[in-house]
């Protein structure tokens, strides 16, 4: 299978300048634009590895996003960041496992609405009955930064090159999971999974352990974002945030390993440039989704690949 | 704002920062006073950041357009009211140089602007949130409030209470932090003052039926119903509770129940409401009249709580800020944190330095058929409540 | 007694907002998330005809029309062309839809709150059973049924009704026995539209008419076309009534947990039968 397929370099060139970009740029308005898109871009491309990969929608990954913030913002000021942070992660796991434990049991739609619903559970519970953990609707604010080798990461351009290093990990442990055995197993299930359950793979695990897994990466990015904004609130936990994530990896294009970061990319930037420009940013944001979603069905990802195409047949 | 500007216009300012200094002011000051407007446009509380930015830049243009002789720029940015649009803009606009952060609508965003004041070191300078944990002793530093606090309303809401001779309430409160935490001081207050509470139920935030609450409160002895919820929850509830003329037998109130947009919003249920009122055009002192008078000229429209108290809390800032003759942020604070505005738009605030909450009267009024010129909606104040009634001794 | 009338308004109530998504779901495999913007809008458009007119009955009988034949232009322009996609991109489209609906109520009412009065024929309530009960919910009450009748015998006793369900079961063979399955879909998404509005005409008195409305009624929508089954008129009336009369019990005794209450109920139908509560068929998978 071609490593080195030319749709590829040409996405991580293009982030890769965007990363540059901001580090080079005087300007601190990118930097933050970029260090969030970072942060949303991670937690996209955990939600593509069962989205994209598995074949699994789920309308409930707002709930380990939530759990991530919550989890750095309570805990950072007794175990230090990276152990939180770390935490986080294995919040994210814990808590898409308990998810998949209901979930899983019925497939295809239902199995989208029970996220939703069990992920709007949580919601309430945080905003309601729990506040006295969550702080309500109103949320924690003064969340930590990190407090590594003595650098000073309430510095914002220091922050955004922690973020890039976490960033480039969690890609690089993507993209080996995506052409490892365990991946190949992902794209069979999704492909036929009463067929891979004859060939002999478990498809319930593998669905559970893929869960899991962008459980945790959505729980990490929770807990970015939350010391980014210094804030955790339940609008990390609310349905439209795991819309949000769903909108920009089908923008970028699903299935891709990096197609999902340049959906949150264009996503992002169209929001900013937007809403400076024009107040009417919120229709044209509409009439955008519209047009992409007649114009280029594989996403953004899709308009890349025409490049891509060089000596392999029609792509998958 | 366009990048590339920005890009070249700092520059261009690193480049005169290395110029030789032409005088002690020159070098140091910046070349307009940058405030960064972070407010609701969209959404269910778009109205109250467009009359909040009218009451703005009409406060703006009042004093020439100008502040420590340099003109004053606002940003305004939509925070959707929710937090992350509001620290995200904020943080963008901060980095662009902002003096100071005025907002934001709902107190979740505001709170979460408060981490940015303080972590930035940039005033921040709130006229509508309500919640009582913005503004507290060992608060924030940076924040400061100019505008009413629920606990202010709530006690505004007991006194009213005994001043009308209610005996017997029931209660309906949103499942919100701040507005159970406003129920049980009422709760607890009332007692104390011999008002027996018969029922209360609490109605999740956005509730949109109300139908078996009225019903229960409609069959109980009580004469006085407490209305606990604010905005869209307290039009749906009169609505609701109009339909089976509730108000026909019991006395509805609430600290921040009704307003003229909140009873056009609700007909001609709304009549016979008693509300909390935070600012009214109709409050008759020199200083109110001029600004109604201004703003009617200039807008065509009464100017609503949200832009009186917006007009009121940056004229007061920027007066303080002209005062101390420099670009001193913490000479702002410390100026600010010890004022007195003897000629605001409601008689004497005074700004308290122990939790950086403007001390004030609170007006209370009923909703009324206005006759045109007025709305045909109108609060019309009732009672006048001395600030001692109304705060706790700074400690 | 009194809360049991309640409870039926509240079921109607929710089984006229919810009838629209559960129809365009059964026969067109589409989950049409602008739901709540299309409900908004009819509210919306109410408003404006009775702010013409004066009458709330004009309203309720041309607002729907008219978001129903905006429908009918969503669906024609820009849904026709992705049918034949991985249904997955459709959410991204009826994303977009929200954000332009929203903009243009924005632009055409701006953003503060609109009022429709309760109509003067309903205006005031009636004594029963030891309550004052607003003659504006037996209306509803009167008027769920009605149309949950209507679309009953539409559905599965007319002609019509047959064309639809047989273009939706299976499209090709409709196709080559000559029904013309695109304007089949387009007049059922036009109807599920009409639906969506008159949810929100029949809603408009007894709720704040802002630009927040659709995004605060989706979710109750989704419970009872999930509860009854997607595409199941009549597992949706039976699910609105349970629903609301869970909702009604638990104002009366526990209010602060309804919503727990709401979604647990969710979670156990989806876990034991996801088809519907009142499905022919058991798990789904």
């Amino acid at each position: 299978m071609s490593m080195f397929r030319l749709d590829q370099v040409l996405m991580s060139t293009a982030i890769a300048a965007m990363i540059v970009f901001a580090a080079v740029s005087k300007s601190e308005e990118s930097l933050n634009l970029i260090s969030l898109i970072l942060i949303w871009g991670l937690f996209a491309i955990g939600f593509d590895l069962i989205f994209g990969m598995a074949g699994m929608l789920s309308f409930g990954h707002a709930a380990m996003f939530g759990a991530g913030g919550y989890a750095l913002a309570l805990l950072a000021p007794q175990l230090g960041f990276v152990p939180s942070l770390l935490v986080a992660a294995v919040a994210g796991a814990v808590l898409a496992f308990l998810l998949s434990v209901f979930a899983l049991r019925v497939s295809g739609l239902f199995f989208s609405l029970l996220t939703l619903a069990l992920a709007q559970l949580v919601y309430i519970l945080a905003s309601t009955k729990l506040r006295a953990f969550t702080g309500g609707l109103d949320g924690i604010p003064g969340v930590l930064r990190p407090a590594l080798f003595g650098v000073d990461f309430f510095n914002n351009r220091n922050y955004f090159y922690f973020l890039v290093v976490v960033f480039v990990i969690g890609v690089a442990i993507m993209a080996v999971l995506r052409v490892s055995p365990f991946g190949s197993a992902l794209k069979a299930v999704q492909a036929n999974d009463v067929r891979a359950e004859q060939i002999g793979y478990h498809v319930q695990r593998l669905r559970q352990c893929a869960f899991m897994i962008s459980g945790a990466y959505a729980g990490v990015s929770g807990a970015l974002l939350a010391s980014l904004m210094f804030y955790v609130s339940p609008q990390m936990l609310h349905w439209s945030t795991s819309g949000d994530v769903l909108i920009m990896t089908l923008l970028g294009g699903k299935g891709t390993l990096l197609g999902p970061v340049l959906g949150v990319a264009v996503f992002e930037v169209l929001k900013e440039e937007l809403s400076q420009f024009t107040e009417h940013w919120y229709g044209i944001l509409g009439i955008v989704f519209i047009l992409c979603t007649i114009f280029l069905p594989k996403g953004i990802a899709g308009l890349f690949a025409v490049f891509g195409r060089i000596g392999k047949g029609a792509s998958k | 704002m366009h990048r590339r500007a920005f890009l070249l216009s700092s520059a261009g300012a690193a480049l005169s920062a290395l110029a030789p200094a032409t005088g002690v002011l020159a070098a140091d000051e910046p070349a307009d006073f940058h405030i960064a407007g972070i407010l609701a446009f969209s959404g269910a509380y778009g109205i109250i950041g467009k009359d909040m930015r009218q009451g703005v830049e009409l406060a703006i243009a009042d004093r020439g357009g100008k502040v420590l002789g340099k003109p004053i720029r606002v940003s305004w940015e939509d925070d959707e009211t929710k937090p992350q649009p509001a620290v995200q803009k904020a943080t963008r606009l901060l980095a662009g140089g902002a003096q100071m952060m005025f907002g934001a609508v709902g107190s979740a965003s505001t709170l979460a602007l408060q981490g940015l004041a303080d972590q930035r070191k940039i005033p921040l300078l709130v006229t509508i949130s309500a919640d009582d944990k913005i503004t507290r002793p060992n608060g924030s530093r940076y924040t400061f409030r100019t505008s009413n606090t629920l606990g202010m309303e709530i006690r505004m809401c007991l006194e009213f209470a005994k001043v009308k001779g209610l005996k017997k309430i029931y209660g309906v409160t949103a499942d919100y932090q701040a507005t159970r935490d406003g129920w049980e001081l009422f709760a607890s207050e009332a007692k104390k003052a011999g008002i027996e509470i018969v029922g209360n139920d609490y109605a999740p935030l956005g509730n949109r039926d109300y139908s078996v609450i009225v019903d229960k409160m409609a069959k109980s002895d009580a004469d006085g119903i407490a209305v606990m919820v604010t905005g869209n929850d307290a039009v749906t509830f009169l609505k609701q509770s109009g339909q089976v003329g509730l108000n026909k037998t019991k006395t509805q109130f609430g600290p921040v129940l009704q307003d003229e947009t909140l009873a056009a919003a609700v007909g001609p249920a709304a009549v016979g409401v008693y509300s909390g009122v935070r600012y009214h055009f109709t409050v008759d002192n020199p200083a109110n009249k001029k600004f109604v008078e201004a703003y009617r000229a200039k807008y065509n429209e009464w100017p609503s709580s949200f832009a009186g108290e917006a007009y009121d809390g940056i004229s007061w800032w920027l007066d303080i800020v002209e005062s101390t003759k420099s670009w001193d942020r913490e000479a702002w604070v410390d100026a600010f944190a010890k004022s007195t505005r003897e000629n605001s738009l409601e008689g004497k605030k005074v700004m308290r330095a122990c939790d950086h909450q403007a001390a004030q009267v609170g007006l209370w009024g009923v909703v009324t058929e206005g006759q045109a010129p007025l709305p045909p909606l109108t609060m019309k104040i009732t009672d006048v409540f001395d600030a001692s009634k109304l705060f706790d001794v700074c400690s | 007694m009194s809360t049991i009338v309640i409870g039926l308004s509240l079921s109607f109530l929710l089984f006229l907002l919810a009838a629209g998504l559960t129809l365009i779901f059964g026969m067109l495999g589409v989950i049409n998330f602008a739901h709540g913007a299309l409900y908004m809008l009819g509210a919306y458009v109410c408003y404006q005809i009775v702010h013409w007119t004066g009458s709330f009955w004009i309203g309720l009988a041309f607002a729907p029309l008219v978001v129903a034949a905006l429908g009918a232009a969503m669906e024609v322009i820009t849904l026709r062309p992705v049918y034949n996609r991985d249904h997955i991109y459709q959410l991204l489209l009826t994303f977009g839809f929200i954000l332009v609906i929203e903009e243009s109520v924005r632009l055409i009412w701006g953003l503060d709150y609109k009022q429709v009065p309760t109509p003067a024929l309903f205006s005031q309530p009636i004594a029963l059973f030891g309550s004052q009960i607003p003659s504006y919910r037996l209306f509803i009450i009167g008027f769920g049924a009605l149309v949950s009748v209507l679309l009953f015998l539409l559905l599965d006793r007319s002609r019509l009704g047959m064309v639809i369900r047989a273009a939706s079961s299976d499209s090709e063979m409709a196709q080559t026995l000559g029904v013309d399955v695109s304007k089949v879909r387009t007049a059922v998404f036009a109807l599920g539209s009409g639906l969506a509005a008159l949810g929100g005409v029949v809603a408009a008195p007894l709720v704040p008419i802002e630009l927040g409305m659709g995004f605060s009624v989706i979710i109750d929508c989704f419970v009872v076309v999930i509860i009854g089954g997607l595409g199941n008129i009549k597992g949706a009336i039976f699910a609105a009534l349970l629903l609301g009369m869970a909702r009604a019990a638990g104002f009366t005794y526990a209010p602060e947990w309804v919503e727990l209450i709401t979604f647990v109920l969710l979670i156990a139908t989806l876990m034991t039968r996801p088809a519907g509560l009142f499905s022919r068929k058991g798990r789904a998978a």
